[in-house]
C-alpha cells in the first residue's frame, strides 16, 4: 500500500480493479455486548468480577462481554487461586475448558474456563493468555477434579504443558503421534507417516498415510485388483 | 520408515499384540500401575491394623487374584469404541484406566474449514442416536454469536424434534440396557418406538436418522399435516407403551438387583467428578438447561425436572422413563400451542430464502448462492457459548468468529465426555460383570466423546 492513511487509494503497480476485497465483518458494536435474541440472564455476573477485583486486584486483566456473556481475562499464574476462589463463591460445576490457537505473534494461545454455579443460577467464563514461548499453563485438576480430561485434551490438541496435572498423557490421539492437531499450522489432512494405521493386507506394512490418494501416491488396497488388460482381450 | 520398536511392558509378556502405538498402550499400562486407588488408599489407612502394607501385596497372591483385563475396543458391551483397561483383584475392579479416541474424526477441526451452515451434517454424527438435538444446539449457538432470530413456528418444531430425539435416545438406552442386563428381546420392544420416530423423522425431514432438518436461522421445511397427525398418534400411545416396560422391569428381580447400589454417586462426587444430564439428575442435582437457562420457548411449557436422590444405575433408570414421559407432555403443549407463520427467518444474510424464491426470482438464487458460499457472518472476534439439554447432557458450542463466513475456533462441550470422566472413577471397586450395567446407564456415545 502507497498510502497508508487511505489503504483503498489505488496504487499504479496495485491498481485497485485488480486488488481482491476482502472485507471481514465489522467489530461488534455496543449493541451486540448486549442485545441478542438468545441472551441469558445466567451470564452476567457483575457481583463475582467485582468479588474476583477486590481480592486479586491487578490479576483480572479485563471484561469483554458480548451477546450478555461476561469473560474475564486473568493473568496465567493466577489461575489456580482464582478458580480456587470461584469454587468457594459457589461455582462449584465445572463445565467445560479448552484452547484456541489465535496465530498471533504475542500471547498466541488462549485457555478458557467455562464454570457454572448451580444455586446462583450463573455462570463465568474465564480466560487466560498463554504465550508460545512458555507453554506451561497451571493445572486446576486440584480444585475441580472434572477439570482432568479436559486438560487432557487441551495438551493433546495444542500442546499446553500442564504443571502439576496428575495424569498428563494425551487423551484422543496416541502416545506416539508428535503434533498437536488443532493448531492452526496442522493441515487438515494430517501428516503423513506421523500415525501408524493398522496394515490393509494381512501380512502387509502398517499404513503410514491414510489419505495417500489426497496426497499423490498410490493407495494401497486390500484386494487384488483384476488384470485389466486380459479381461477386454 | 523405520519399524516401531517392540514395546516393553514391565511384569507383562504381551509378545506381539502391539504391533503399532507402542508408546500409546505402553503409557496406559504404566498409569494403570502408578494409579492410586481408593483401594489402595484404604489399605494404607489400614496398615496400622496389621494389614499387609499395599506395595507388598502383589508378593502375597498366591492364588493370582490379580489380572489386568482389556475390555474393548470392539467389544458389544461397550456401546462403540470405549477401551477400558482394568486391573482386577479376584472379581472386583482395583483400577481402571480408560482409554477413548478410537473414533477421533477431529470434527473440531474440520469445523473451521467449512461454513457455519455446512458443518451441521457433521453434528448429525456426533450424538448419532439424537441427531436432531445437535443440529439444534449447534443452530442455537451460530444464531447467538450472529445474532440471529428465529420465528416462533421454527421455534416450536425445534422443541417437538428435540423431544422425539430425547424419546428416542432413552429408548435405545433403554433397549441396550435391557440387554445388558440379559433381556434381549426388550431391545427390540424399544426399537419398535424408535422405529416409528424414524417414520416421523422421515416424514419431516426427508431422512431417517441424519436428519440435518435444523437450519441456521430456523428450519429446512414445514410439518406437513401428515407429520403432525403422526407425532399426535405417537404421543398418544407412547405413555402405554412406558407403561408395559414399567410393569415388566419395575418389579423385576432381575433388573432391580442389576441395577440397584450399582454405579451409585452421591450429589457431592457427581458435582465434582463433573457428570452431567440424567446421571447429574439421578445423583440429586437438579441441574437442567431447559431450566437453568430456558432456550426456544422451554419456559413457556408446563413440565417437571425428574430428580433421584440414590445415585445409582436403578435411579437413573426410573429417572430416564419420568423423562420420557415429560417429553411426551412437552410435545403435546407445543403441538396444542404451535401458530402459523414463517419458519425462517425473512433476511438473506441471515437464513438460506426459500426454495420458491430461489426458483423463481433472480434474487432468491443470488441469495442462496451466496448463502452457501460465505453464509452467515458474525462480527470479528465474537466469541458465545450456548448449551442445550440434549438427551446425554449438557451439550454445548463456545464459538469464537474471525469476521468470515468460517468459524475460528470450535469447542465443542460434549456430554458423553464428562460422563465418561466420572466413570473410570465409578467402575474402580465394583465387579467385572456390574461394568457393562454402569456403563449401559452412564449412555455414553462415543461419536461424541471422541469428536
Amino acid at each position: 500500500m502507497s498510502n497508508p492513511d487511505d489503504p483503498r487509494a489505488s496504487d499504479p503497480q496495485d491498481p485497485e480493479e485488480l486488488r481482491f476485497h476482502f472485507t471481514p465483518s465489522d467489530e461488534p458494536t455496543p449493541e451486540h455486548e448486549t442485545d441478542n435474541p438468545h441472551a441469558k440472564a445466567t451470564t452476567r455476573v457483575p457481583d463475582v468480577i467485582e468479588a474476583l477485583r477486590d481480592e486479586f486486584g491487578d490479576a483480572v486483566l479485563e471484561v469483554e462481554r458480548y451477546a450478555n456473556e461476561d469473560t474475564v481475562y486473568v493473568e496465567k499464574q493466577k489461575i489456580r487461586p482464582i478458580c480456587r476462589f470461584l469454587k468457594a463463591q459457589g461455582f462449584d460445576y465445572f463445565a467445560d475448558l479448552g484452547g484456541i490457537d489465535n496465530f498471533t505473534e504475542e500471547d498466541r494461545y488462549e485457555v478458557f474456563y467455562n464454570l457454572v454455579s448451580t444455586e446462583r443460577q450463573k455462570r463465568i467464563r474465564l480466560k487466560i493468555r498463554v504465550d508460545e514461548e512458555d507453554m506451561r499453563v497451571p493445572s486446576v485438576v486440584e480444585v475441580y477434579r472434572a477439570a482432568n480430561w479436559n486438560e487432557r485434551e487441551a495438551y493433546d490438541m495444542f500442546g499446553f504443558t500442564f504443571v502439576d496435572h496428575p495424569d498428563p498423557r494425551r487423551m484422543y490421539m496416541p502416545e506416539d503421534f508428535d503434533y498437536h492437531p488443532l493448531r492452526k499450522e496442522f493441515p487438515q489432512l494430517g501428516v503423513p507417516g506421523s500415525l501408524p494405521l493398522p496394515p490393509q493386507t494381512p501380512d502387509g506394512e502398517l499404513t503410514m498415510d491414510p489419505f495417500a490418494a489426497a496426497h499423490g501416491s498410490k493407495p494401497v488396497k486390500s484386494y487384488e485388483e483384476p488384470d485389466t488388460d486380459s479381461d477386454s482381450e | 520408515m523405520a519399524q516401531p520398536q517392540k514395546p516393553n511392558f514391565p511384569g507383562h509378556d504381551l509378545g506381539d499384540q502391539f504391533r503399532f502405538w507402542p508408546k500409546h498402550n505402553e503409557k496406559i499400562y504404566e498409569r494403570l500401575e502408578s494409579k492410586h486407588a481408593w483401594l489402595e488408599e484404604k489399605q494404607a489407612a489400614a496398615q496400622g491394623d496389621g494389614e499387609p502394607p499395599a506395595t507388598q501385596k502383589s508378593e502375597l497372591d498366591p492364588l493370582e487374584n490379580e489380572m489386568v483385563l482389556n475390555i474393548g475396543p470392539q467389544h458389544p458391551a461397550t456401546h462403540g469404541v470405549l477401551r477400558c483397561v482394568v486391573k482386577l483383584d479376584g472379581e472386583t475392579i482395583e483400577k481402571s484406566v480408560l482409554d477413548i479416541g478410537y473414533l477421533h474424526r477431529g470434527i473440531e477441526k474440520l469445523a473451521e474449514h467449512k461454513t457455519y451452515q455446512e458443518f451441521m451434517p457433521y453434528t448429525d454424527r456426533m450424538d448419532y442416536l439424537s441427531p436432531y438435538s445437535n443440529n439444534v444446539a449447534w443452530c442455537l449457538a451460530v444464531e447467538k454469536l450472529a445474532g440471529i432470530e428465529v420465528p416462533e413456528r421454527a421455534q416450536w418444531i425445534r422443541m417437538i424434534m428435540s423431544e422425539l430425539a430425547r424419546i428416542s435416545s432413552h429408548c435405545l438406552w433403554l433397549g441396550v440396557g435391557m440387554m445388558d442386563a440379559g433381556a434381549v428381546s426388550g431391545f427390540v420392544w424399544t426399537f419398535q418406538e424408535r422405529e416409528e420416530i424414524y417414520s416421523i423423522m422421515d416424514e419431516v425431514a426427508g431422512a431417517r436418522f441424519t436428519v440435518s432438518h435444523s437450519r441456521i436461522g430456523g428450519v429446512s421445511t414445514d410439518f406437513s399435516p401428515r407429520a403432525i397427525e403422526m407425532i399426535r398418534d405417537f404421543v398418544d400411545k407412547f405413555p402405554d407403551r412406558v407403561e408395559g416396560w414399567e410393569g415388566l422391569l419395575n418389579k423385576n428381580r432381575i433388573w432391580i438387583e442389576r441395577n440397584k447400589g450399582v454405579g451409585r454417586v452421591t450429589k457431592e462426587e457427581a458435582l465434582e467428578l463433573g457428570l452431567t444430564g440424567p446421571n447429574l439428575r439421578g445423583s440429586g442435582v437438579p441441574y437442567d438447561i431447559r431450566r437453568f437457562e430456558p432456550y426456544l420457548k422451554y419456559d413457556e411449557v408446563d413440565f417437571t425436572i425428574p430428580v433421584r436422590e440414590e445415585g445409582d444405575c436403578l435411579a437413573r433408570y426410573f429417572l430416564r422413563l419420568d423423562e420420557m414421559k415429560q417429553s411426551v407432555r412437552i410435545i403435546e403443549q407445543c403441538l396444542d400451542r404451535m401458530t402459523e407463520g414463517p419458519i425462517r427467518a425473512d433476511d438473506a444474510k441471515q437464513a438460506y430464502p426459500s426454495k420458491d424464491e430461489v426458483y423463481y426470482s433472480m434474487e432468491g438464487m443470488i441469495h442462496d448462492f451466496m448463502y452457501t458460499d460465505v453464509g452467515t457472518v458474525p462480527p470479528k472476534g465474537a466469541h458465545s457459548y450456548h448449551a442445550i439439554e440434549a438427551p446425554k447432557g449438557e451439550l454445548g458450542f463456545y464459538l469464537t468468529s474471525d469476521g468470515t463466513g468460517r468459524p475460528w475456533r470450535v469447542r465443542i462441550n460434549a456430554p458423553s465426555f464428562t460422563n465418561l470422566q466420572a466413570m473410570e472413577y465409578m467402575m474402580e471397586g465394583s465387579l467385572v460383570a456390574d461394568t457393562v450395567v454402569i456403563i449401559g446407564s452412564l449412555d455414553p456415545v462415543m461419536g461424541e466423546a471422541d469428536k
